[in-house]
């Protein structure tokens, strides 16, 4: 293995690293634009130009390879000197578009000019006028004065996504980037074309102009899209920025090699909407007569639990109904089970309502089965135990079951509207609970508010049987509280005490008693998650 | 005055004919190589003839075939670089409507060394003569069994085609025109892997200019002593065509050894300046080359000389001032030019050139500044040796030549005002 | 793909024989292209699908070709493109003149087509015939050691 010296560091690594790697072991940032770790290296930019000891000309940190003794030095004279022309360069035909751009506080011309080079211009000549605020596809807007030409968005459609899209046209300074006259992108990976620019010449119409991103806070999270389970950072704010009062500002890929490199889907992207979408459920209401009424969470509690005790005690478990959604946590699912199966023998428990998972995937990330949780309701034990999903519903329809209790489910979405009318009008109580308005609300009786996936903390099993944790960027909406929190509040209104104060708790049980999830430590799990090694695949 | 090689043909009725090239002793070699010789001591020949790249390099040719693997897992190339775009030069042309079957004997007996099959002859667009001359050469060449299955009954086949240009001055680098071979824009790959390992549809490649695989049926038939001979005493490296333009009396292409002095050139070959006037400066290899000034024109016509006093042999192409030239105007012609043809690939060629041609032209039109000529060579120093491909040096080495030896001249352009 | 665009029998012909050159059809764009150009007059949108279509290729990829090559027209341009080189060997023997003499005369700018599309006038970048200069490129002939008097000829003498 090649061991060379850069800035009077040695290091050892891989036959075939570049020297851009090499020195990333080393913490050293060789300043780079048209680089991606995921894409081919072009050598474009020359940024990564950096003087290698007994090579007259500077090389390209991004592709060349690294030998063994290589003396390499990444912030000499010289090399500040080349970095310095090529910033100049790359600013002679940049607008003063800072104030005004959303890419501003995550720019790498910024960011770089700022570090090496705060030169003052001495381009005195017209700016090359070029196309502004050019609509490219659905997602994505172009300002081609701002690029730098690095075609890193070309080499992600082409090398990742795999259609030519998007080409750069003409050549010289009048070269641009741009799609096929009247050809607008269709693909379902656009979000991360504003990702990979690294300047603001692309940016997503989802974000454009509805906050500096300076005053987000960053959380790690998992998409909740499909079973993918794709890692994201969620970009928040508790305080609202822009009138349609969103706090969830936007989503962007993490790194996971395992799951999804460094790419988002735009499904799964900007599917975060719900979050603060005006269909909110926020307060614990019950319905008398023909209205709702908000309560507190004891009212509801106390409510819940008699007329479920009541039905209880006037029928058996049987006809007592419950469908909870693969959207739902490990923690989320655990608790229901415990609670109502484990400790109220009820049977009927099934969260596989018919198409349950028969979206449309695409080969890539997105997944046909839009539940990032499938694999942990399955592994939980949230199917099997009774009757299907669709079969309970039917059931409730036949007056066999008078209760049924929804948790975090749409089976509306599934069933149709008129189905789920006929059904759920005939059962004697209704219990919805979940983040937000659908359907079957119509007919609950009492309505109890969960929080979204950003709201709360806790896991997600994958479609590969991977364990991720899902962190609190925002406080929960309103007064909805975490599902795994509404369940054990019920279960102590009706008398069974469950020792959990935090998701970690729960884990642990789940660690503990579950197959498949034995041994696992919470901490552990960390920001990459980890892998269950379930026997038969 | 030594007998033509390259160039005997020239304005010979119907030249181009393989009835006449044959008469003259056409496809001579080829025959020598393929019945009478390996492979290797084909290359050897050409080692030993000290023939250098002609396209603007310089690099050995023998050895540059030697870098080529036997064994690929793709098939190898050869590429005949024909897109003569370096302005001042049009000696490739000369070679191509004259004696295309030179080029295409040529291309087979170096195709033939490297155990190549598949030949590509690539000609800008603008050159529709050359391209049908080839076209039907090849042709002829096929109907004579010099291309095609089985030629001369040796079991070794090759198959030739044109591939036509379409303006773009950067296709003349060699990887520029492979990606332009393959049906794409023409811009620059990066290095490595090299062409001799990637190359077109991703084979071994090897590309040679025009007139580097013309001496080639010569050196073979001939012997590479014999041609090494054909340069200056002490020079060697056989003979080379400067085709000479501007200010002179006879421009044209001359076949002349390799060595000879510029000054000989201009005024023995080249009739001297027109008007007999002075001369002010002298461009020698083509428009990238750095430009000289009067006092040194004694300079030898060859790679290394010209490389001791800082400019460069190039493609040969020698342009001559005269004393009432306007530098400021030559030089901002230039520069549009190398901004006009800058692929866009690369940031200190793409945006240099367009910047360098913006202040040139300012100053041209009178709103000169006196920090202007500083900020040029600045310009230019910031692309020169940082660029993903040779054309930034080309565009750099003009500016920084005419700004420095002529500064003068520039100052007193922007004084005027 | 827009109908009734099609080429003729025989440059189909021509096409078919172009690919055969070539270990992947894509690589015979700027042949194709060349022929398009001279049958359709120019590359058009219409003319861009229809290459992709017959090669395979992006649009995009064809598209960026059209705008890199000098050589290809998405217009049609005027009967006669005249190209008048203006680099260095030419300007030095006086090729600025001669654009001067061409505008006045045909009464248009470089890059524009005469209002009856009789000529396009645009200048180019060296041509390659430098020992002759100053050169123009009349469509595919070329005209050397040209003159103001020469010009008119040339000029004159055409259909
Ligand atoms: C910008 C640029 C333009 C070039 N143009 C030509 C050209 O028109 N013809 C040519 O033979 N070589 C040209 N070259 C040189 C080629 O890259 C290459 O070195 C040459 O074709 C190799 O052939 P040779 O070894 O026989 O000279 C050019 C190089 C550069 C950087
Ligand atoms: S738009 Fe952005 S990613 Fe694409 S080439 Fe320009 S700077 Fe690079
Ligand atoms: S130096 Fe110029 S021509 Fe060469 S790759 Fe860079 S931009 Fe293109
Ligand atoms: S990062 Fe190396 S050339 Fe752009």
């Amino acid at each position: 293995m090649p061991t060379l010296v850069i800035d009077d560091q040695k290091v050892t690594v891989d036959p075939g690293t570049t020297i851009i790697q090499a020195a990333k072991k080393l913490d050293i940032t060789i300043p780079h634009y048209c680089y991606h770790p995921r894409l081919k290296s072009v050598d474009m930019c020359r940024m990564c130009l950096v003087e290698v000891k007994d090579i007259p000309k500077l090389q390209t940190a991004c592709s060349t390879q690294v030998r063994d003794n290589m003396v390499v030095f990444t912030n000499n004279q010289k090399v500040l000197d080349a970095r310095r022309s090529v910033l100049e360069f790359l600013l002679i035909n940049h607008p003063l578009d800072c104030p005004i751009c959303d890419k501003a506080g995550e720019c790498m011309l910024q960011d770089f000019y700022f570090q090496f080079s705060r030169h003052t211009s001495k381009f005195k000549e017209k700016k090359q006028k070029k196309h502004k605020v050019v609509n490219l596809g659905p997602k994505i807007v172009l300002d081609s004065e701002r690029c730098i030409l690095c075609a890193r968005c070309v080499r992600f459609l082409k090398e990742v996504v795999g259609t030519e899209e998007l080409g750069i046209f003409d050549r010289g300074d009048h070269s641009e980037i741009g799609i096929y006259p009247g050809r607008p992108l269709e693909n379902n990976y656009q979000g991360n074309l504003a990702d990979v620019c690294p300047v603001g010449a692309l940016t997503a119409k989802d974000f454009r102009f509805a906050c500096r991103s300076w005053f987000l806070c960053q959380e790690n999270s998992i998409c909740p899209g499909c079973s993918t389970g794709c890692n994201v950072l969620v970009h928040s704010s508790e305080r609202s920025y822009d009138k349609t009062l969103r706090r969830v500002y936007r989503l962007t890929p993490r790194d996971n090699d395992e799951v999804n490199q460094s790419w988002l889907c735009d499904v799964g992207r900007y599917g975060y909407h719900f979050v603060d979408d005006p269909d909110r459920l926020t307060a614990p209401s019950l319905k008398r007569g023909e209205e709702y009424v908000k309560v507190d969470w004891d009212t509801a509690f106390r409510e819940v639990a008699q007329r479920l005790r009541g039905i209880f005690e006037r029928y058996s478990p049987s006809s007592l109904g419950i469908i909870p959604s693969p959207q739902l946590t490990n923690e989320d699912l655990y608790m229901v089970k415990k609670f109502f199966n484990e400790t109220l023998c009820i049977t009927n428990i099934d969260f596989k309502l018919p198409g349950w998972n028969q979206g449309q995937g695409d080969g890539f990330l997105l997944k046909a089965d839009r539940n990032p949780n499938t694999m942990g309701a399955e592994l939980l034990g949230l199917s099997g135990i009774g009757p299907q999903a669709g079969e309970i519903i039917e059931k409730t329809r036949l007056g066999e079951i008078k209760a049924l209790y929804l948790v975090g489910s749409d089976p509306a979405r599934y069933l149709g509207e008129e189905k789920i009318a006929s059904a759920l009008s005939r059962a004697q109580l209704v219990v919805f609970q979940g983040s937000n308005y659908n359907y079957a609300c119509k007919f609950a009786h009492a309505i109890l508010p969960g929080a979204t996936f950003v709201e709360k903390e806790g896991t997600f099993t994958n479609a590969q049987a991977r364990v991720q944790k899902i962190n609190q960027a925002l406080r929960p909406l309103g007064e909805s509280l975490p599902d795994w929190k509404i369940i054990l509040g019920l279960a102590l209104t009706m008398g069974y005490y469950f020792p959990y104060k935090a998701a970690e708790d729960i884990f642990k049980d789940i660690a503990r008693e579950v197959t498949g999830f034995s041994g696992l430590d919470y901490k552990k799990v960390g920001d990459k998650g980890i892998k269950l090694a379930l026997s038969g695949g | 005055m030594p007998e033509l090689v390259l160039t005997k043909n020239v304005g010979k009725k119907d030249s181009h004919t393989l009835g006449i090239y044959e008469q003259g002793g056409g496809y001579q070699a080829l025959k020598k190589a393929l019945l009478e010789m390996k492979p290797e001591d084909v290359i050897k020949e050409v080692d030993k003839s000290g023939l250098r790249g002609r396209g603007g390099a310089g690099f050995p040719a023998g050895k540059k075939w030697s870098f080529i693997p036997k064994e690929a897992p793709k098939p190898k190339y050869l590429t005949v670089n024909a897109d003569e775009g370096e302005p001042g030069t049009f000696k490739d042309r000369v070679i191509m409507e004259n004696d295309p079957h030179m080029l295409v004997e040529g291309s087979i007996i170096t195709s033939y060394a490297i155990g190549i099959y598949q030949a590509y002859i690539y000609v800008r667009g603008e050159y529709t003569r050359s391209i049908s001359r080839l076209e039907d050469a090849i042709n002829e060449a096929y109907a004579r069994g010099y291309l095609g299955k089985n030629i001369l009954d040796t079991g070794y086949y090759l198959d030739m085609a044109v591939h036509p240009g379409a303006g773009a001055y950067i296709c003349g680098e060699e990887t520029a025109l492979l990606e332009s071979l393959e049906g794409k824009k023409g811009q620059p790959r990066m290095k490595p892997p090299f062409p001799a390992i990637v190359g077109l549809f991703q084979g071994p490649t090897v590309i040679n200019n025009v007139e580097t695989i013309a001496c080639v049926p010569h050196i073979i038939k001939n012997g590479g002593e014999w041609f090494n001979n054909l340069g200056a005493p002490g020079v060697g490296g056989g003979i080379k065509l400067f085709p000479v333009s501007g200010h002179v009396k006879k421009p044209g292409v001359y076949e002349l050894p390799v060595g000879t002095p510029l000054r000989e050139i201009i005024y023995n070959y080249a009739g001297g300046v027109r008007g007999d006037k002075k001369v002010k400066a002298v461009i020698p290899g083509g428009s990238s080359a750095p430009v000289l000034k009067v006092e040194e024109i004694d300079v030898k016509m060859d790679f290394n000389s010209l490389a001791a006093i800082g400019s460069m042999m190039g493609s040969g192409a020698i342009i001559v001032m005269d004393e009432d030239t306007d530098l400021v105007k030559t030089l901002r012609i230039l520069i549009k030019f190398y901004a006009h043809e800058s692929c866009g690939k690369c940031t200190p060629c793409r945006e240099g050139t367009g910047w360098m041609a913006k202040i040139i032209t300012r100053i041209e039109k009178g709103q000169g500044e006196s920090s202007d000529l500083d900020a040029l060579l600045d310009i230019a120093n910031g692309i020169r040796g940082r660029t993903l491909c040779p054309m930034g040096d080309a565009a750099a080495m003009p500016v920084q030549s005419f700004v420095t030896k002529f500064r003068g001249e520039f100052e007193d352009y922007i004084k005027r005002g | 793909m827009s109908k009734g665009l099609e080429f003729s029998k025989k440059t189909k012909e021509r096409l078919q024989a172009i690919v055969a050159k070539y270990p992947e059809k894509g690589a015979a764009l700027l042949p194709t292209l060349w022929l398009a150009q001279r049958e359709f007059s120019a590359i058009t949108p219409e003319v861009e699908e229809y290459v992709a279509g017959l090669l395979g290729l992006s649009l995009v990829r064809v598209h960026e070709a059209l705008s890199f090559y000098t050589m290809y027209t998405p217009q049609p341009l005027g009967k006669y493109h005249i190209q008048l080189c203006t680099n260095i060997s030419c300007s030095l023997l006086g090729a600025e003149e001669l654009l001067a003499y061409l505008k006045k005369r045909l009464n248009i700018e470089a890059g524009e087509t005469t209002p009856d599309k009789k000529f396009t006038l645009s200048t180019v970048e060296c041509l390659g015939y430098c020992g002759t200069a100053p050169v123009m490129r009349l469509n595919e002939t070329f005209y050397e050691n040209l003159t103001e008097n020469g010009i008119d000829q040339i000029l004159r003498k055409l259909p």
